[in-house]
């Protein structure tokens, strides 16, 4: 509910550049015990009794807890009955009750913002020991904030419109979700993917855990009510290029690479792929174990089903000769003309869901990958294992054809690896690790799988079970210990690793080895997170607002996380967390203007010397350059403006300015030279 | 012909072709070793125009008198090469337009004057750039090295006996081309930030705020330390601060006329993970 402030206020920002007269102040200071927390280091009733001598405090007191109910009633009385005219509230951190006791002077008939927190429990009582110093230290603080508040001005809160309108950036299952959930709830989406078609890693894969349903088949109709939606507005092929703004108010740069197809007039019929010559192209959604043309649709469930034309690898763009699917199509929709074209968006809230990669294997050198065609990475047996993969489903090893015998998996390869991998855990290998060899099993009838593994996590809803299933009913064979090197011999691949529960070195001789590949960020991350801004970690994937309180925000208000680009996720977990973002858009979209502190910086024209540092010390591209003119209309002269809907307050360009021609309300000039001088 | 007479004839052209509307050089001083600022606005005026090695002092002050420019007219002036850059700061933060300056460079070298070849700051950049090669060299000072020896205490004692003879004259804020506040933070007095008295404490903030005012933007040119009564070494805390700022920024000041001021810019490849 928004707060209805009963004071009549003064137009923002006016009187901050002139002297504030404190003479006349009537300032209350409220002193807090917060039980034992504050009151058993700081002597309350002494410093109630040294701030009562303070030149302008009408009332001080102290209670035992002055945010319980009767201690907010006592502050409204005691304004009421002695017309304060400021508020100091000696308790716990600002974070914790400010606004709480803000709402009580309102109530009270008080400016909230004459209403400040003096922090005498973290600052304080907390951190010392000796109760006569932490008294004193107590009472500078409390005096320092009692000087503050007398010259403190009656501000008012800023209201700024909300763009209700939402961007998903990443169009994999997290991204679809959070857009989905959006959009049902009335509200538009822009949803962006930067591959030709919607679905991410999910439509890659075979089937999942551990319910061992097909991916595509739960994929592929939420793929279509994503495009189909009436408030979704779907860009493939595109990619977030710049962001500008603040909650409720993105302006959003998106570059829509040059598909060379038209997908306005292209039904998607297919004609153009079929007779394209350039067929041996390395596909990418099979992870290389597949071939495509040159033009292509990524695979056959594609969103939208509309092909675009592989620029480095098309026959007529390396040699300037072919232009078969141009002759093929009777709609005429292939442009070899066409160009990157940028829209620009306006949006008032942005969910993050850009997803992972899997880490390249040839690191491990000893492994083999990339030297031994039948070693491959667990994203690779996904395609082998789907049904709309390059075998069709059959499990088919990569040199020969041949279906393999024995199959040894390799967990962690990459995780929790500290020297050559990353040191996380990356969640969903030993699950799928299962998986595959659940799935090897059923279609392979006496296929031996051995998996190599460190621990099995197998934390969540029927994973256990599913773990111990793939040994009982599967018999997949645990070896607990580590591979330290795969070669090839007559025809097959020896693995050789230890088991440490019996203490022995083992040798298998297999037909197919599959790494469970570690999740990394996106390899663009931390660039990508520069260019939306937002924080990212070590690794690059991003920052939440914080880890247990406020996972799917991130530190920019207005900009939220979804899926495996804040952490390594499974499908539940992604699906999840973009709900959430979406719950949380959906709250700020509610109202339709966003209340916010007056906490904003104003320039002094008379003084401003126009020198324009602040405008690039600004990280928020809050100032402009304003003309002064004269009656004629003639520029006098230029001066920095701030414009207070763009201001977040962090007065940079306050500590900047060399003439002090800038100043921050809330915390000017004065309030914080007479803090400094109240200690 | 000498240089001087090279450039009185260079300035009688300029004036009687209408190019500038006025050349800022030097004239004789009240002392054979002392030059004054000479606005030359007729040809026949050009006849007082000194150059010799006498003519240190930076003129480019004068250029942002208020109104000067304000008729889009150009205006010559002479140079040396910390006035060029000092123009470029100027140009940089938006206090002229570098196109109405035309600059009459000079360079000083023992007593010989030597003729710069260019005409607008920017026929200067690798002279320069040279400039910037050199600076960690030119910025060294054995006064500075000695200062660093001491430890902080006995260096605050040097500054407090220094800065004890301070008589918050401001004739260093008044000569610095740099200084352009319409109001200075001094004499802001809601509140009284710096302390006007002459004592310790007020003589402190006072210099202190100016050398990090000036830090990254000072060019060294002298023109606080010709000025002041009472002899402070003021150069010397700003030729430390440009060292500071070399080093930790690599920014010298002055080296365009669209260098962006280096405490209020920010790179997004800052090594720093906070700034975003």
């Amino acid at each position: 509910m928004r707060t209805e402030y009963p004071v009549p206020l003064a137009p923002f920002g006016q009187q901050l550049h002139t002297y504030k007269d404190c003479t006349m102040a009537k300032i209350g200071v409220f002193i807090c015990h917060c039980g034992e927390n504050i009151g058993a280091k700081v002597d309350c009733t002494k410093l109630a009794a040294a701030m009562g001598e303070h030149p302008g405090v009408a009332v001080a007191v102290d209670y035992k807890y002055f945010c319980s109910d009767p201690g907010q009633e006592s502050v409204k009385k005691a304004i009421r009955e002695n017309n304060l005219t400021g508020v100091v509230i000696a308790a716990c951190s600002p974070r914790m009750h400010e606004a709480t006791f803000r709402k009580a002077c309102a109530e009270a008939g008080l400016n909230p913002y004459m209403c400040e927190i003096a922090n005498i429990r973290e600052q304080c009582s907390w951190v010392h020991t000796d109760p006569e110093m932490a008294t004193e230290k107590a009472a500078d603080i409390t005096r320092s904030m009692v000087e503050k508040v007398k010259r403190n001005n009656k501000l008012k809160s800023i209201e700024v419109p909300v763009t209700r309108r939402a961007l998903v950036i990443g169009g994999g299952i997290a991204g679809i979700q959070a857009a989905l959930d959006i959009a049902n709830a009335g509200q538009e989406v822009v949803l962006v993917e930067r591959e030709p078609t919607l679905g991410g890693h999910m439509a890659q894969l075979s089937e999942t855990f551990p319910t061992l349903d097909c991916s595509q088949c739960i994929m592929t109709p939420r793929m279509v009510e994503a495009a189909q939606h009436p408030k979704i507005r779907l860009l493939t092929y595109a990619e977030v290029v710049g962001v500008d703004g603040y909650i409720g108010n993105f302006h959003v740069k998106v570059k829509m690479k040059a598909r060379y197809v038209d997908t306005e007039s292209c039904t998607g019929c297919g004609d153009c792929i079929t007779k394209c010559p350039n067929k041996k192209n390395s596909s990418e959604f099979d992870c290389g174990l597949g071939k495509r043309t040159a033009i292509y649709t990524p695979f056959a469930q594609s969103v939208p089903n509309k092909p675009i034309i592989d620029k480095a690898n098309c026959t007529y763009f390396k040699n300037g000769k072919c232009k078969v699917c141009q002759k093929v199509c009777e709609l005429n929709s292939i442009n070899f003309e066409m160009q990157d074209e940028f829209i620009d968006l306006e949006v008032g809230a942005i969910v993050v869901a850009t997803g992972f990669q899997v880490q390249d294997n040839s690191v491990y050198g000893e492994y083999g990958y990339g030297k031994y065609k039948d070693v491959i990475n667990g994203l690779q047996f996904e395609r082998l294992a789907s049904a709309s993969g390059p075998t069709f489903g059959k499990i088919l090893r990569p040199s020969d054809g041949k279906e393999p015998e024995t199959v040894v998996f390799i967990q962690c390869a990459g995780s929790r690896d500290p020297s050559k991998g990353v040191r996380y855990c990356s969640k969903i290998c030993c699950m799928y690790t299962a998986k595959h060899a659940m799935l090897y099993a059923h279609k392979v009838h006496g296929g031996k799988s051995n998996i190599f593994y460190m621990d099995i996590r197998a934390a969540g809803k029927g994973y256990d079970e599913f773990t111990r299933r793939a040994i009982e009913d599967d018999e997949a064979s645990y070896l607990r210990g580590r591979v330290s090197k795969v070669w090839e011999e007559n025809g097959k691949l020896m693995v050789r690793g230890v088991d440490t529960l019996l203490g022995k070195p083992v040798v298998i001789a297999a037909d197919m080895v599959v790494l469970a590949t570690a999740m990394v960020p996106q390899p663009d991350a931390k660039d990508f997170a520069k260019v939306v801004g937002i924080g990212y970690d070590e690794y690059g994937f991003f920052n939440e607002a914080h880890l247990k309180l406020r996972p799917v925000e991130s530190s920019t208000a207005g900009i939220f996380l979804a899926g495996a680009c804040q952490s390594p996720k499974d499908i539940p977990d992604s699906v999840a967390q973009a709900s959430a973002s979406a719950s949380k858009v959906l709250a700020l979209f509610s109202k339709e203007k966003l209340e916010r502190e007056p906490v904003v910086a104003t320039n002094n024209e008379t003084t401003c010397a126009g020198c324009w540092g602040c405008v690039l010390a600004c990280p928020y591209n809050a100032i402009e350059k304003k003309d002064i003119l004269d009656r004629s209309g003639k520029v006098i002269k230029r001066v920095a403006s701030v414009n207070p809907g763009l201001c977040q307050g962090c007065g940079t360009c306050v500590s900047f300015c060399r003439s002090n021609s800038l100043d921050l309300a809330g915390f000017t000039e004065q309030q914080i030279f007479a803090e400094v001088m109240g200690l | 012909m000498t240089i001087q007479e090279q450039y009185k004839t260079r300035v009688r052209e300029l004036l009687s072709s209408g190019t500038v509307k006025m050349v800022i050089g030097y004239k004789a001083g009240t002392t054979a070793d002392r030059r004054r600022p000479l606005f030359i606005r007729t040809p026949e005026e050009a006849d007082q125009l000194l150059l010799d090695s006498a003519c240190i002092a930076n003129l480019s002050g004068y250029l942002i008198a208020e109104g000067l420019l304000s008729d889009e007219k150009r205006v010559g002036i002479f140079l040396k090469p910390d006035g060029i850059r000092t123009i470029n700061i100027l140009a940089a933060e938006a206090q002229l337009n570098i196109e109405q300056i035309i600059v009459l460079g000079f360079d000083i070298t023992g007593q010989e004057v030597t003729a710069l070849q260019g005409e607008t700051a920017g026929d200067f950049s690798a002279l320069i750039e040279s400039i910037k090669e050199g600076a960690p060299e030119a910025l060294k000072n054995p006064l500075i090295d000695q200062l660093e020896q001491l430890n902080p205490k006995e260096r605050f004692a040097y500054w407090q006996a220094e800065f004890s003879r301070c008589i918050k004259c401001y004739a260093c804020r008044q000569a610095c081309p740099m200084c352009y506040c319409r109001r200075c933070i001094v004499d802001c007095n809601q509140p009284q930030w710096v302390n006007t008295s002459s004592h310790t404490l007020g003589n402190f903030e006072w210099n202190i705020v100016r050398a990090f005012h000036l830090s990254g933007r000072c060019v060294g040119c002298g023109n606080c330390d010709r000025a002041c009564p009472v002899n402070i070494p003021l150069r010397l805390i700003n030729a430390r601060m440009a060292q500071e700022v070399l080093g930790s920024f690599d920014h010298l000041a002055g080296m365009s006329d669209t260098q962006e001021p280096v405490l209020a810019s920010f790179k997004k490849d800052d090594s720093e993970t906070f700034i975003l």
